[in-house]
């Protein structure tokens, strides 16, 4: 049997992960009208209303054992017609912070999250030192033509890559396996065989690829741009991850080369997607953008940024303009690592594992329930 | 016959109940009493309810009475269908301008025949029916309007003259004008009642567009004796609804429509009806939709708990939304709280919206008088202690004017502002008189 042990601080803890005034959850007398416009509400899952009540309790054990605030994608049509302004929805945006915190053993997300002096202060660190890196370290600067290998030779970039990720990964995976506890060992009394995991895994990547929960809310052109945000990343990490020295040239290629589309089409579509999240946001008029955290504007900042920088480098280079190409792609680097180290395991992006995790643990547990009623249900009838 | 000026103690603007009760109250110790209502009739809303919870009293049996000893009163002057303009101070006491609308009818002369009535060939949805049965152009407001005097609404009238023809005693006077005359009156109690939170205020609940969702003052109707039909049917085809849904708070304790209070009334109201249309249709499944049921007052929760052992379905959750199938059901959507959180959408035959009470009437303007900026009702300083007192020397308020409230209770506010009026006007035949006010709101009126 679950404990039902209260925290009476959860409350005032929860409110440190959302903008000020945006967690209201004190005004809602849980009528239920969140949870029944919810488009993406099911009967295994009923939210948003049984997370706010959990709250309310201080039944901090039972919060972290659901999964229920990732299978929320913020349409905001709770918020809309809750007849108490207590914004669920928001309130499901600040469980996901406070939940990657909680996830995060390190106790960084938790820093980054609730203090916006660590949020932009690590960043601005993690950057300096790159920047100070290839001021100390960088190659040869050649000057009367564009020698961008010599600057900053693609084999030693490569391995920095490598290490970035692997540093990267660890912490995802360290992160993803306290989730895996909290959800599926302490949230569940049902016994879950491997089997279970194993049949259901095609679901992990299939969510990652396509979020086809969130084409099941109304907001159907954000969905599309986020998954062309999405194919845009993906599609320039394999090819930093693993075809760096192809990508990183100096040679010059004429526009069909696909070194050249592959780049302007992740570069398209990230602009376009990190640059509509920054005008949403700026311009208020979705339910899911009113409130905007620290978090909420760094990422897309940062994403952008980094996209206008990396495009920055291409055009300086075939323009034939050494310096600035050097410099810019310095900067790109210094936005590009802390981005990627910080926003990917203790911060925002995180949502790229735990959102797929989240629904992956759910479909588990209904095969693992399944898998047991089949063995004690009579052989024949 | 042109309206002359009056001189009365006191005006009371609205003859609902609350206005009712303190016109009676104050007349009966002897004061002046003039009543001014802006409709053709007396009675308020209550004259329209088919019976009072939770006696389940018949309503017309008590209104009426009332109505009558209003109009008969020799120290009550009954003014309907006028309108208050403006109201002056004079003096320590008050100067009211008052427009008489035309009825198109001589008052004095018409008895109340209904002869012009059967003669006028314009069908008009009744109004005093929530528009469901049909009213003449020409008519008596309702069987029991008080006084019992024709108005013509000459809007929809094509002045074809057979009412002119048909009336024994040539009353009907198409030239009429509207009338300017003045009320003075050393004191005012405003009884101005109240308004429905609109059905089509909420796009969740179809915008008012779903024929077979209906306000409660409309079954009201359909469950009086002398309503439109004399069954209760459903208003797409006339079907005897076997499954009725009501949603409570469906206009109160909702920040979208700028209502966050509660209305005190519905929870009751719904049971009420509930339990009436149990009895109209025996075998219809009815169903009640809360987020909490408030039964506050004496006997109330008992009369609860009786429509539950009746076998009315009680339901925790809020409707989130309200559609409809291809036959014209009403379908809701709500989380089954006290089961297991499910999401569920069932189709009735006819819903009931548990719509809340909203100000009726902005008398700022006219009176002077401050509303209350959270809820639009009258302000009224000092609540506990002197709850029908406003901001404005010799001003009361009493009924739904103040805040939503039941019969019982507009009654009893009604006594108490009766009372407070008349202390008010002792004062200045040289009784002292203390405001109830306590504090920094205290101050001391005497006139000698």
């Amino acid at each position: 049997m679950m404990a039902n042990r209260m925290d009476p601080n959860l409350l005032i803890d929860l409110k440190r992960y959302g903008e000020k005034g945006a967690v209201n959850i004190e005004a809602c007398f849980n009528c239920g009208n969140c949870t029944a416009v919810c488009p993406l509400t099911s009967d295994d899952h009923p939210f948003p209303r049984n997370t706010i009540r959990l709250m309310q309790l201080g039944l901090k054990d039972q919060i972290l054992q659901s999964s229920d605030p990732w299978l929320c994608y913020y349409c905001g049509e709770c918020t809309e017609t809750c007849p108490r302004g207590a914004e669920p929805a928001e309130a499901q945006m600040a469980l996901r912070r406070w939940l990657t915190a909680q996830y995060d053993w390190t106790g960084l997300a938790r820093k980054f999250y609730t203090s916006e002096v660590w949020e932009i202060g690590s960043i601005i660190l993690v950057g300096v030192l790159i920047a100070l890196a290839f001021i100390f370290f960088h190659g040869p600067i050649v000057t009367d033509q564009v020698e961008l290998n010599t600057f900053a030779p693609v084999d030693v970039i490569h391995i920095g890559d490598w290490i970035m990720a692997l540093l990267l990964l660890f912490f995802l995976l360290t992160n993803a396996l306290r989730m895996h506890n909290f959800i599926m060992r302490r949230g569940t009394k049902t016994k879950i065989p491997l089997a279970a995991y194993a049949s259901e895994l095609w679901s992990l990547p299939y969510h990652f690829a396509t979020q086809k929960r969130w084409a099941t809310c109304e907001e159907r052109p954000s969905w599309i741009s986020h998954l062309l945000l999405v194919s845009g990343y993906v599609l320039m990490l394999v090819i930093i991850v693993f075809f760096l020295p192809w990508f990183q040239t100096d040679n010059v290629y004429p526009l069909y080369h696909p070194q050249r589309w592959l780049g302007y089409y992740a570069t398209i579509v990230l602009l376009y997607g990190a640059g509509r999240a920054i005008w949403g946001r700026l311009e208020k008029a979705r339910q899911m953008h009113r409130f905007s955290h620290a978090s909420d504007w760094m990422f897309p900042i940062l994403l952008f940024t980094v996209t206008l920088t990396g495009i920055l480098v291409h055009i300086f280079r075939y323009a034939g303009l050494p310096m600035a190409t050097y410099v810019t792609y310095v900067v790109h680097l210094a936005l590009l690592v802390p981005m990627l180290v910080l926003e990917v395991p203790f911060g925002k992006w995180s949502h790229l594992a735990y959102r797929p995790l989240a629904i992956y643990f759910e479909a588990v547990k209904v095969k693992a329930r399944e898998m047991e009623q089949a063995e004690l249900a009579p052989a024949t009838v | 016959m042109t309206q002359e000026n009056l001189h009365v103690d006191t005006l009371v603007v609205g003859g609902g109940i609350a206005g009712m009760q303190s016109a009676l109250d104050l007349a009966d110790q002897g004061f002046r009493v003039a009543l001014v209502e802006k409709e053709a009739s007396i009675g308020g809303k209550m004259i329209a309810l088919s019976k009072v919870f939770p006696t389940l009293d018949c309503c017309s049996c008590i209104t009426t009475p009332k109505m009558s000893a209003v109009a008969h009163h020799e120290n009550i002057d009954l003014l309907t269908y006028c309108e208050i303009g403006a109201i002056h101070e004079n003096g320590g006491g008050f100067v009211a301008d008052v427009t008489k609308k035309p009825r198109y009818v001589n008052e004095a002369d018409c008895t109340g025949c209904r002869q012009c009535e059967y003669a006028c060939p314009i069908d008009l949805p009744n109004a005093f029916d929530m528009d469901l049965g049909a009213m003449r152009a020409i008519r008596v407001p309702f069987s029991t309007a008080v006084p019992q005097k024709a108005v013509l609404d000459i809007e929809n009238c094509i002045l074809c003259g057979k009412c002119e023809q048909t009336c024994p005693v040539n009353c009907i006077d198409f030239t009429q004008q509207p009338e300017q005359f003045q009320i003075e009156a050393d004191a005012i109690v405003l009884a101005t009642g109240f308004g429905l939170t609109p059905t089509d205020a909420k796009k969740e609940y179809g915008a008012g567009q779903l024929l077979n969702v209906v306000d409660a003052l409309t079954v009201e109707r359909l469950l009086a004796p002398t309503g439109p039909y004399g069954h209760v049917l459903r208003p797409s085809d006339g079907k005897e609804p076997d499954s009725i849904a009501y949603v409570q708070c469906a206009g109160s304790r909702d920040t979208t429509l700028g209502v966050e209070y509660c209305s005190r009334v519905c929870c009751m109201y719904a049971i009420k009806q509930a339990m009436l249309l149990s009895g109209a249709l025996p075998l219809a499944d009815i169903t009640i939709y809360y987020m909490d049921i408030r039964t506050f007052g004496k006997g109330y929760e008992q009369f609860y708990q009786n429509a539950r052992a009746m076998g009315i379905e009680f339901v925790k959750g809020k409707v989130a939304r309200i559609t409809e199938d291809d036959d014209k059901n009403p379908v809701v959507r709500v989380e089954l709280i006290d089961e297991g959180s499910q999401i569920v959408e069932r189709a009735h035959d006819m819903i009931v919206l548990s719509v809340g009470m909203v100000p009726g009437y902005n008398p700022q303007a006219i009176y002077g008088v401050p509303i209350d900026a959270s809820d639009g009702f009258i302000e009224i300083p000092s609540p506990n202690i002197a709850p029908t007192v406003t901001n404005h020397e010799g001003i009361f308020a009493t009924g739904t004017a103040v805040s939503p409230m039941d019969i019982v209770d507009s009654i009893v506010m009604a006594g108490a502002a009766a009372a407070e009026t008349a202390a008010y006007l002792q004062s200045r035949n040289g009784h002292s008189y203390k405001l109830p006010i306590s504090g920094s709101m205290e101050m001391e009126v005497a006139h000698v």
